[in-house]
């Protein structure tokens, strides 16, 4: 379970304090995917990178399955991300000079973990996201499509109990988007992990099981759709 | 698309008689088609008989005029305020928006947040019962599916356009 109390970011520039967000109050259970909306600039990314250690909040309190990472150094928040939380970038941030193997198994290397038994499971990752001809192909010779499903691989890699997206589609044309979200919600549905995706588009989010909509550096709405009248207020939102 | 409401648009300011709402209902549906003279005066008949429109002198061509009665108003009104219900074909919602523009309907923002709202309940929908789909392996359903949300995306970015070009000045 995500659990964030207080959450308060601040940057500031010269004399300049901008609070990215305000105070923000959240819940997410285990196995839920939840997907973040809102306009640029309104915090959603910022929580992201706070939920998933890397930065720091100005205060406030988040614990990710009981552990407070709020709390703890960079050094801990490092060590925890890397064997608890998965994270895709919406420009993949793989290491081009790496081949889909390598890039995958990378994690494992970092942690020195990289074994026999280790492989056999990248070997399948690569297999379970459609890459097995390319295993061997450099990061950077792959389409936008085909490096998005190494991130998200490699952010599996580690079964993490929390997976985090970033605008994972949000290079993609509409049909690619497509295939990275059905391989996201099957892995979900598999290894019932928790995900938390920030997206813009509201084709994405509809694979969610909840949508959080943030404004100003505030969550405005939590909605589910089990609630009667949740269309019109994603449509009051977006207008 | 609906000759009734069509009629109703016509006559919601001003008095026209039966060949004059003939040329204007033909254009007000632009490329979609002519409308049977016979038909125009069935429905006229049926909007007497339910008290919404109202039969006034001849003119001095001896043509009648027809005029909308205040109740044929509210309904009007109301029926632009239904959103539509995708299955029911958005050909419809393009028809009652453009009966909405001919007669500067003040709520037309209002008319498309709830189109907007009914369209982006379906893709809720439809993207949850697509995702099942697949992983059930009927793959068949599952491209249907996709293929009715492209055209849900489709409707969602016109409206977004139309909305758009109410806020230039």
């Amino acid at each position: 379970m995500i659990k964030v109390s207080g959450l308060v970011k601040s940057f500031t520039q010269g004399k300049n304090i901008t609070e990215v967000l305000k105070d923000v109050d959240l819940k997410i259970e285990e196995g839920e995917f939840v997907a973040i909306m809102g306009p640029s600039g309104s915090g959603k990314s910022t929580l992201l990178q706070l939920l998933g250690g890397l930065d720091s909040p100005t205060n406030g309190k988040i614990e990710i399955d009981g552990k407070a990472i709020s709390e703890m150094s960079e050094n801990q928040r490092t060590i925890f991300r890397r064997k608890n939380i998965g994270i895709i970038f919406q420009n993949y941030q793989l290491l081009n000079n790496l081949t889909v193997e390598e890039n995958i198994a990378f994690p494992l290397y970092a942690d020195g973990t990289l074994d026999k038994e280790k492989m056999k499971e990248v070997k399948e990752l690569i297999q379970a996201v459609g890459l097995n001809e390319l295993n061997k192909k450099q990061a950077n010779l792959l389409s936008g499509g085909q490096q998005q499903r190494v991130a998200i691989a490699r952010s599996l890699v580690n079964h993490p109990g929390v997976l985090l997206a970033d605008e994972p589609t949000g290079n993609l044309d509409r049909s690619k988007a497509e295939e990275i979200l059905l391989l996201l919600t099957q892995f979900h549905k598999k290894n019932n992990q928790t995900i938390v995706m920030v997206t813009h588009d509201i084709f994405a989010a509809g694979f969610a099981d909840k949508i959080i909509l943030f404004k100003d550096g505030t969550i405005e709405q939590i909605i589910s759709r089990e609630e009667e009248n949740y269309a019109q207020y994603l449509a009051n939102f977006m207008a | 698309m609906s000759v009734k409401y069509g009629i109703m648009t016509l006559l919601y300011d001003k008095k026209c008689h039966g060949y004059e709402l003939k040329i204007e209902l033909d254009q007000l549906l632009g490329n979609k088609g002519k409308v049977n003279p016979g038909q125009i005066y069935t429905t006229l008949d049926r909007l007497i008989r339910d008290e919404l429109v109202i039969p006034l002198n001849i003119d001095e061509q001896e043509r009648k005029l027809f005029t909308l009665d205040a109740s044929g108003k509210t309904e009007l009104e109301k029926w632009l305020l239904e959103a539509v219900p995708y299955h029911s074909t958005k050909e419809d919602f393009f028809f009652k928006w453009i009966c909405a523009r001919k007669i500067d309907y003040a709520n037309e923002s209002q008319m498309l947040e709830q189109q907007k709202a009914m369209v982006l309940k379906e893709v809720m929908d439809l993207t949850k019962l697509k995702t099942d789909l697949l992983i059930k392996g009927d793959e068949n359903n599952y491209l249907l599916i996709s293929g009715r949300l492209l055209h849900l995306e489709a409707d969602l970015n016109w409206i977004s356009q139309v909305e758009n070009r109410q806020t230039k000045p």
